[in-house]
């Protein structure tokens, strides 16, 4: 009777045992559609490891959309707009002095920049001002520095300017 | 990649400077006086010479002559 017992007991042990892998979750259940995107600058980090849908930024081989299960790579970024476009549907858009962008393996985005500010934030009078004040120093006949210092401030305001209209 | 820059003798580091600088420039008003702080820098050294302190330099003027006279050796 007591060895039933003890049998009856193994029996109620076992279905238990096999439920839990059962329970386990796989990689494809793991593997999400967000992208991790870190955006850091020196002094602050914009973004710190936040579940994004997609960024778009400007590499200097070309605009790039990244997604999430992008293929690792490095990217130097050109002064310009980078957009995420975040979980909620929205997009926030930001202007970067330029800097890298490093796709890391597993869904993760890292870009550092020395300088990046949303648009609002930015003067189309001063933009403006600047331009003039570069182009005059760029076709003057100030050293080669001051000649390729000033392009590539222009190189920064016009693609300011035109991300502001 | 050649880059403009590069060929006057611009290193990535003075180039991603100047385009900092010139972002930190369009900011409006209020942002860019606190942004603008973050450009600064003044670091000044001095070599020893046989016990001798020499002449006080200011790094950031050091800098530039070093990266006009890499130019020219570069044109050259």
């Amino acid at each position: 009777m007591s060895s039933l017992r003890i049998a009856r007991a193994a029996l109620q042990v076992r279905p238990a045992a096999i439920a839990r892998p059962l329970q386990r979750r796989g990689y494809a259940d793991v593997a999400s559609d967000k992208i991790k995107l870190s955006l850091a600058l020196p002094h602050q980090a914009i973004y710190k490891s936040q579940d994004v849908v997609q960024v778009n930024m400007p590499a200097e081989t070309g605009e790039m959309g990244v997604l999430a299960n992008h293929v690792p790579s490095i990217e130097q970024l050109k002064p310009g707009l980078v957009e995420v476009i975040e979980e909620s549907g929205g997009s926030k858009q930001f202007f970067l002095s330029g800097g890298f962008a490093v796709v890391q393996p597993g869904s993760q985005l890292s870009i550092n920049a020395v300088e990046g500010f949303p648009l609002e934030d930015f003067s189309a009078e001063a933009v403006r001002n600047q331009i003039a004040e570069a182009q005059k120093i760029a076709g003057g006949s100030g050293s080669e520095q001051d000649i390729a210092e000033a392009k590539i401030e222009l190189e920064v305001l016009e693609s300011l300017q035109a991300a502001l209209k | 990649m050649a880059f403009a820059w590069k060929a006057a003798g611009l290193t990535y580091n003075r180039y991603v400077s100047v385009a900092s600088r010139v972002v930190r420039r369009s900011l409006k008003e209020d942002k860019r006086i606190a942004a603008e702080r973050r450009g600064e820098s003044d670091l000044r050294f001095a070599k020893w010479e046989n016990g001798k302190q020499g002449e006080n330099k200011s790094l950031n003027t050091a800098n530039e002559a070093a990266v006009a006279d890499a130019a020219g050796h570069q044109s050259s």
